[in-house]
């Protein structure tokens, strides 16, 4: 199930057609280039109308409404959870968007054959939700066209995200089918997980806002430094053993031999975020690292202190609701995951100035 | 006696000859070894081999089977240095390095089996989505096992990657494990399909024919599927004149075969044979001659010839006539029939000299040597007395005789008429010099007078060798516009005759009537 964020001409193979159903008309009426979420979601509510259609089963095993961690389905306070005011008012203007389109087109009087597909607008809520969350968003190259494809597939959206994922997705010219290609140098054994990266280089509200979830190790988080302090970037990719270019900083476990394992994507962020300097070889003065340093960490302790709970007590308030419903864990977790990173990046220049080597 | 023999040699039920057969050398037949064994098969019986047990030995208790050599030659691959298959046979199929891209992965999928687990609960069919997804959360410490209704949540493609769940998802996770069907054989097709061994697309124990199709003899074009299913016209059986001649004798009762066609074992059994027989037939014929004497043995392709052809009636006739055996037998010749002449002599294929052997359909013969060039089918054939465009005796004369043929149109004349026609012409010319004493006082300078009176002359002195020249050498003629106009002029003589005027005439325009041109 796909559809094409484009202007036509277009060139797919579609295994849903809603020819006939008044659905096409308002797949139709929306932009291609804009609304392709909604369009997804509106094709997929008519898939699971079809009869005798391969959604109707697949359904099933599609998170529901309340299991969907997105957050179009979140209420206000629970996007005040998320002490995030930017993602929050995103979320709200997404929410209404969708609204709106649900209220135009499945007013009063359309028809049932429409209405029957979404009953309320929790229904479609879920199905733009999953429609955003589950998509696959791939340049493809069918016939003699490249089109940017939004496609649902269906086992290949079941698999996670991850920052250092051991497979990709490929698409396949000549047989016109998505392949999960093993990334180079990656061994999958029966059992292990099989995880690919969604969206690379964004930062937890990207993801948050699109998936709905969000990871305490994304290694293009930012932090928004005021401030002047700089620290030397060199000096701290060493000290952390952190190489490769600023786009694709890793972590290299060949020079660290004792197994750290305080590395991971949260130091690899903060490399990035923190506000650094480098200038071919000149070395950094002591006395102006350990000063930056210092007044880094200040400021992180700052915006720490401009949240409502830290993270201690994030973490207790997720152990204390066990059955809290997915979309309130999500925000919580999104502001731990955030609070957590802050934490890392402050413990990070404090090992820093432990390691570092004048 | 010779198809007696032949039964016991070739049926194949006996162990005797079972025996026999297997030390033969397919193929070469050492001719000593062979008649040793005609001869054994000939004079002895067969005894009752199961009596004989002296001990157990493997030689009589193998099987002897008769091994047919494939009709055609074995070669060596030259890929795999391997035997070559049958000419026509697909070569192999490569290794799995040798596979184009993608190859591989297709056929490993395409081997996975299909899971076979039974599900727990049945599909919403689209109206409770995510009804049917699996608790991760097994036994963890929270508590989801309360909420049974409600679907307990399973971290999805939103998981959230803290440590901490990912640990509990690994420790409790059975990704989604169906369980397994105790062990059942599953046997054909549904083997196949388990393992991914090449199978049909449809069971064949479900599978319906497809219905509104026409058996084959009704189908329009008819096309009748060749016997056994080759894929190939090669394939079919190339008999030579001995599988078709044993083919035929089987047909025709006198020989058993094992099976429906004779194998090159039979056949070249059946050549020997018939070599040796015939080796034999002819001694035996000629011991017959000598034995009975010619006159006697001759006797028999001479039916009129009734009389004693026994020595002692030779002897006699010769004291009392003094014929000797080759004058009798010059007599009894006398009295044989052409047919008869052509059958002894055996030299008319329209009839058959072979009797005993069998009379073989046109389709065999067809096979052996092949149809009539000639008269390929019916439609070619024709009377042979029919009397075709008849020419003439001397139509393929190669040299017509042109002489007579012009004689006999006219277009030549004797030289005797040609004199008798210039006697008649000469008075005529004096005449026209009488008259006019203008003209016959003037010098004479006209070209025409000059020629006829040259041609004139020359005519009366070589008139006979002109007039073989002209009759021999036409191309003389026609270069030649003196002796042309000379012949023309001589010809004219008072009023002319239709045909002369015909001839006379260039074309018709000169007998337009033109008065004020001559005609010439």
């Amino acid at each position: 199930m796909l559809t094409i964020s484009k202007k036509p001409p277009w060139m797919f193979f579609p295994d849903i057609i809603p020819i006939g159903h008044p659905i096409f008309d308002i797949i139709n009426s929306t932009n291609p280039e804009t609304d392709w979420d909604l369009r997804l979601a509106c094709l997929l509510l008519y898939a699971f109308d079809c009869e005798d259609n391969f959604w109707q089963l697949y359904g099933d095993f599609l998170p529901s409404a309340d299991e969907c961690t997105s957050l179009l389905l979140a209420s206000e306070d629970e996007l005040s959870e998320l002490q995030d005011p930017d993602l929050a008012s995103t979320m709200r203007n997404q929410h209404q968007r969708a609204l709106e389109f649900w209220e135009k087109n499945w007013h009063n009087s359309a028809p049932l054959k429409i209405k029957r597909l979404a009953r309320d607008p929790r229904r479609f809520m879920w199905a733009v939700g999953i429609a955003q969350s589950r998509c696959i968003n791939m340049q493809t190259r069918i016939g003699a066209l490249t089109q940017d494809a939004n496609m649902i597939i269906p086992y290949a959206d079941m698999l996670n995200h991850s920052f250092e994922p051991n497979c990709s997705l490929h698409w396949r010219f000549k047989d016109r089918m998505l392949e999960v290609l093993i990334n180079a140098g990656e061994k999958i054994k029966r059992g292990d997980e099989m995880t690919i990266n969604y969206m690379s280089g964004q930062k937890n509200e990207m993801l948050m806002q699109r998936y709905g979830f969000s990871s305490p190790v994304n290694p293009w988080d930012v932090i928004k430094f005021s401030g002047n302090a700089q620290i030397h970037l060199d000096s701290f990719l060493s000290v952390f053993n952190i190489s490769g270019l600023p786009e694709e900083y890793y972590h290299n476990n060949c020079l660290a031999n004792d197994g750290d394992t305080f590395v991971d994507g949260a130091v690899v962020a903060a490399a990035r975020t923190l506000p650094t300097w480098s200038d071919k070889d000149v070395p950094p003065i002591p006395s102006s690292e350990r000063m930056a340093v210092k007044e880094l960490q200040q400021e992180c302790r700052q915006m720490l202190a401009q949240y409502a709970t830290t993270s201690k007590q994030d973490e207790k308030l997720l152990d204390s609701m066990p059955n809290a419903p997915r979309t309130l864990e999500a925000a919580i977790k999104y502001r731990l995951h955030r609070k957590l990173f802050i934490e890392k990046a402050i413990q990070a220049l404090e090992i820093y100035q432990d390691r570092i080597l004048f | 006696m010779a198809s007696n023999s032949i039964h016991s040699n070739l049926l194949p039920k006996s162990p005797f000859n079972h025996f026999q057969t297997s030390s033969y050398l397919v193929g070469s037949f050492p001719a000593g070894i062979l008649q040793v064994r005609v001869g054994f098969s000939n004079s002895r019986r067969v005894p009752s081999y199961s009596c004989i047990k002296c001990e157990k030995k493997d030689e009589y208790n193998i099987e002897h089977v008769s091994v047919e050599r494939p009709p055609y030659y074995s070669y060596m691959d030259s890929t795999s240095g391997q035997l070559e298959p049958a000419s026509g046979a697909r070569a192999s199929v490569p290794e799995q390095e040798y596979w184009p891209e993608g190859t591989a992965s297709q056929v490993r999928a395409a081997r996975a089996p299909a899971p076979g687990g039974e599900s727990s609960s049945s599909p919403s069919y689209g109206s409770k989505p995510g009804s049917r997804r699996k608790n991760y959360r097994v036994a963890a410490a929270s508590s989801s096992t309360i909420d049974v209704g409600s679907s307990d949540p399973a971290p999805s493609d939103e998981a959230s990657l803290e440590e901490s769940i990912e640990d509990t998802q690994d420790s409790s996770s059975e990704f989604v494990v169906y369980q397994s069907e105790p062990e059942e054989e599953e046997t054909g097709y549904d083997l196949d399909k388990k393992l991914g061994n090449p199978h049909p697309f449809i069971d064949p124990r479900v599978k319906k024919k497809i219905e509104g199709t026409l058996p084959d003899e009704e189908l329009w074009w008819n096309w009748k599927k060749p016997e056994k299913e080759q894929w190939s016209r090669w394939q079919r059986r190339k008999p030579d004149a001995d599988t078709v001649f044993l083919k035929a004798m089987a047909e025709t009762g006198q020989v058993k075969l094992y099976g429906e066609h004779p194998t090159l074992t039979e056949t070249s059994l059946y050549r020997a044979r018939r070599h040796l027989y015939k080796e034999e037939r002819l001694q035996a014929e000629e011991d017959r001659l000598e034995e009975v004497g010619p006159i006697a043995y001759y006797s028999e392709w001479v039916k009129a010839w009734r009389g004693d052809t026994s020595r002692e009636a030779i002897q006699k006739h010769f004291e009392e006539t003094g014929e000797d055996e080759t004058a009798q037998l010059i007599e009894m010749f006398s009295h044989q029939t052409d047919r008869e002449y052509r059958i002894m002599m055996g030299t008319d294929v329209r009839i058959k000299r072979d009797p005993l052997a069998m009379r073989m359909k046109e389709e065999q013969i067809k096979q052996i040597w092949g149809g009539d060039p000639v008269y390929p089918t019916v439609n070619y054939i024709q009377d042979p007395n029919e009397v075709i465009d008849y020419r003439g005796p001397d139509f393929h004369e190669p040299t017509p005789n042109m002489l007579s043929y012009l004689m006999e149109h006219g277009h030549i004349i004797t030289r005797d008429e040609l004199n008798s026609i210039l006697a008649k012409e000469k008075p005529e010319q004096h005449e026209v010099t009488d008259v006019d004493e203008a003209m016959a006082k003037a010098v004479d300078i006209g070209e025409n007078d000059d020629e006829e009176d040259s041609d004139v002359e020359d005519e009366e002195e070589d008139g006979e060798e002109e007039e073989e020249k002209i009759s021999r050498n036409w191309s003389v003629l026609k270069s030649t516009p003196e002796l042309r106009q000379s012949k023309a002029k001589a010809k004219k003589e008072g009023p002319m005759s239709l045909d002369e005027a015909i001839d006379d005439s260039e074309n018709l325009t000169d007998f337009l009537m033109d008065f004020e041109e001559e005609q010439e």
